[in-house]
């Protein structure tokens, strides 16, 4: 028999104490970071909001900080109040607008947003609904030099996964473009330049569709209630509410049509075609293995076999046979269609 | 102009440019890099392009995955592959087990009484480490050693990712990659081998699901426990003539409760925990080849069967010593597990286990081979039956079913405390052994945590609701 009651009770209380009050990353101290930061969050998404009306040539009021922020008057007058005194913004009259100190804070937690979008575009697997979400709590944690290293770690990205221009280290932008796609003409095409991500239940709606940055849209019809274009080789159909949305830059008339209507996933097995390139929609990880596969724009491939519940589908790529789901298949475009002889 | 100041413009004007050259710059970059590298291969390499009339590797994927005979001969190879498995580990099993057990221990109590050792070191080296580890080696080894061969010949054919491809449409449901169903396979053998072997899915997310979810498969340690327990609570419930196949039939239903809940922890699994982690799905299909059999049971043996082992062995040797000490140390008096067991106790006839149950899981965490023996022995211990088991801290199992029902009867089980035992079994953290594997694969503390609180809280809680309805139906 070994009798060991007291050491056992000395050393739980030892622990529990250390895990308190442990230097750093104590309860204790996590707990009054949070609370600290809130009141930052609060300035910075303000920031963030006085900027973009004067991207956009809006007039940033109190009024419109407290819809864009979804918070009191009363509480927002205060808000401002600790920008002025910080030097971030002055108000003439009724408008807001920032200093250039606060412009370049503004830029900085841009820049760390779409960075942290890209990011989570191309590493993760998180869906379109996900990143700005996410980005918006992203951006007030990356420290600009974080936010640097994120950038060169990806190549220096110039745009978000919207279409949206990424600041660069010196808070330089473009001029805006873009024209809403409700300002076409019937006929026309253009290329998707930008979703915009606010509000989530119109930017979701227009993922659902399919649309992506970089699509290239036809109009074929434009009335008050509709408005039909073709895309990748199907027609949508979207409110004009909604389709305002989407800013489009023209393409010239005379530019030939070289978008392929058919994917990979139309394939049978016995027939081969030949790969035209690889949708924008398929990213990241995704796209850098259907590369390494072989998939490029020139390579033969032909449908070998189906698997007997009827997916995924085996494809003879440059010697190999490589099964695809049809998901995958579908943003793999292919031209000239045929029988294997 | 100064160079300074020329480098500034050079500077501007790339800053200027970097909005004019699009956002696939990077992409188009690497397209023509690989149709360069592509354009030149096709330069030098020359290609039959002519099809053969006979294809054997054709010939061969037709019939694996066509409609109608792809799945009976998946099912039939799997069937052949645990017969030989089960059948053939018998007898080693039962050589190792009487070396060990019934002559190296007795004659190792001997010598060291014989060299005066004290009772206390004794115990704890001989019937705490030693037995540990000697009753790991020998229900753990021959199953491994014939299972792992088999699956590395059927691998080292080509054949297991046409299996893949079959079943590929349903763990893509579940946000899972077809190669699960190997990895599942192999946790059949044993979960450690099955996480190692997750290595084959190379996108991320799945790799990971798929090691998250390989302990829901029935490892070679449970079976023993499931059949057991099948056997002495529902298999006497049916007529003689019916037992066998009565008890069969809930070890079976037991494998496929785990295999739902493969399916549903990865579905659950992909759309929350694992959102976040990036996936890429492909799975290429290797041409057929003759197997190399010596070099696969080599690698087998040496990459699989001879790891795992070390890993159960260094794991158990402590998990012997705290079996050992659990119960011989005493505070108060009464031992160390009899507190632990009391403490236990209120909680576990909540869920329909015990405290014993509880208590053996958690000092028995290195294998779940040793589970049943320490249940055993606690049980011996916390009743206080004379004359029955080793004593103290030394496992042991009966020979006979109806020795081990008088003894489990005696602490009060019932058929509920079966049934729970025989769910807990399957739902429960994987082993050290496992864990430490997960660890080592994933490199993750968080994943590693995931993989044994997710499987635990789902035993807590499906036992928790059979107690409520088994009690409630008044049985």
């Amino acid at each position: 028999m070994i009798e060991l009651t007291g050491p056992i009770l000395a050393v739980s209380a030892a622990l529990a104490i250390y895990f308190l009050l442990r230097p750093g990353r104590g309860w204790l101290e996590r707990w009054r970071r949070r609370l600290r930061l809130s009141d930052r969050v609060l300035s910075e998404d303000a920031l963030k909001h006085l900027y973009h009306c004067e991207y956009e040539q809006r007039v940033a009021t109190v009024q419109s900080l407290s819809g864009a922020l979804g918070t009191p008057v009363e509480k927002v007058a205060g808000l401002v109040q600790r920008i002025e005194a910080g030097e971030l913004a002055t108000s003439e009259g009724a408008s807001l607008r920032l200093t250039p100190k606060g412009r370049e804070y503004a830029l900085r937690i841009i820049r760390a947003h779409r960075l942290w979008e890209r990011y989570l575009s191309e590493e993760t697997g998180l869906k379109e609904p996900d990143w700005h979400k996410r980005a918006e709590q992203q951006e007030h944690r990356l420290t600009s030099s974080e936010a640097d290293a994120l950038a060169a770690r990806m190549g220096n990205p110039p745009f978000d996964p919207h279409g949206d221009p990424i600041p660069t280290q010196r808070g330089q932008l473009p001029p805006r473009r873009g024209q809403p796609l409700t300002s076409l003409e019937v006929g026309e095409r253009a290329r998707i330049a930008h979703l915009e991500d606010e509000p989530e239940a119109v930017y979701a709606q227009l993922v659902a569709e399919g649309l992506h940055p970089l699509m290239v849209v036809q109009l074929t019809h434009l009335s008050a209630e509709r408005i039909c274009f073709w895309a990748e080789g199907e027609e949508h159909v979207l409110a004009p509410i909604v389709a305002a949305n989407v800013a489009v830059v023209p393409l010239p008339r005379e530019q030939p049509v070289e978008e392929s209507l058919e994917s990979l996933a139309v394939l049978e097995p016995g027939e081969e075609a030949t790969v035209v390139g690889l949708s924008p929609n398929c990213r990241g990880l995704e796209r850098r293995r259907l590369m390494d596969l072989g998939l490029l724009p020139g390579t033969v491939v032909t449908a070998e076999m189906r698997s007997p519940v009827g997916d995924p589908t085996a494809f003879r790529i440059r010697g190999a046979l490589i099964a695809l789901r049809g998901q995958q298949a579908a943003n793999i475009r292919i031209s000239s269609r045929r029988q294997v002889a | 102009m100064s160079p300074a100041n020329t480098r500034e413009e050079v500077l501007e004007a790339a800053a200027n440019l970097r909005w004019e050259v699009g956002p696939n710059l990077h992409d188009s970059l690497m397209e023509a890099l690989y149709t360069d590298a592509a354009r030149i291969t096709d330069r030098v390499l020359s290609r039959d392009d002519a099809r053969p009339a006979f294809d054997l590797d054709r010939t061969i994927d037709r019939l694996v995955t066509s409609r109608w005979l792809g799945f009976p001969i998946m099912m039939l190879l799997m069937a052949v592959v645990l017969w030989v498995t089960i059948t053939g580990a018998n007898v080693p099993s039962s050589l190792l087990s009487s070396l060990f057990l019934e002559t190296l221990h007795p004659a190792l109590k001997q010598a060291a009484a014989a060299a005066g050792l004290a009772w206390w070191l004794d115990g704890l080296l001989i019937d705490g480490m030693f037995l540990a580890m000697a009753w790991v080696v020998s229900v753990m080894l021959p199953p491994m050693a014939i299972f792992f061969p088999l699956f590395t010949l059927l691998e080292d054919f080509g054949y297991l990712p046409r299996v893949a491809f079959n079943l590929d449409r349903w763990f893509k449901k579940a946000g899972a990659h077809g190669k699960q169903a190997l990895t599942m396979a192999m946790g059949y053998g044993c979960n450690a081998a099955g996480v190692v072997a997750t290595r084959v899915i190379d996108s991320p997310r799945e790799r990971l699901i798929a090691t998250l979810t390989n302990n829901f498969s029935l490892c070679n340690g449970r079976w023993p426990t499931q059949i057991l327990i099948a056997t002495i609570f529902i298999g006497s419930l049916a007529p003689p003539a019916l037992a066998g196949l009565v008890s069969a039939g809930s070890v079976m239903a037991v494998v496929l409760l785990g295999v739902g809940c493969t399916f549903l922890v990865s579905w659950g699994l992909s759309r929350t925990l694992l959102k976040g982690e990036a996936s890429a799905f492909s799975l290429e299909l290797p041409p057929y080849r003759p197997p190399r059999i010596l070099q696969t049971i080599y690698t087998s043996l040496i990459d699989r069967t001879l790891i795992v082992l070390w890993r159960a062995v260094v794991f158990s040797v402590p998990a012997g010593a705290a079996i050992w000490l659990v119960s011989n140390i005493h505070l108060g008096g009464v031992s160390l597990a009899e507190h632990l067991i009391q403490g236990m106790n209120p909680f576990g006839l909540l869920i329909g286990l015990n405290g014993v149950i509880l208590l053996a899981y958690i000092i028995a965490i290195p294998a779940n081979e040793i589970v049943i023996p320490t249940v055993l022995m606690l049980t011996v211990l916390s009743v206080g039956l004379p004359g029955v088991g080793e004593g103290a801290g030394v496992m042991f199992e009966f020979d006979s079913a109806s020795a081990t029902l008088g003894v489990l009867e005696a602490d009060g089980w019932t058929l509920l405390t079966g049934i729970n035992l025989m769910l807990f079994s399957l739902l429960h953290n994987p082993c050290s052994t496992t864990l430490y594997t997960i660890w080592k694969e994933t490199g993750s503390v968080k994943w590693t945590a995931a993989s044994a609180l997710l499987p635990i809280a789902m035993g807590f809680l499906v036992c928790f609701c059979v107690a409520q309805v088994f009690r409630w139906l008044g049985g």
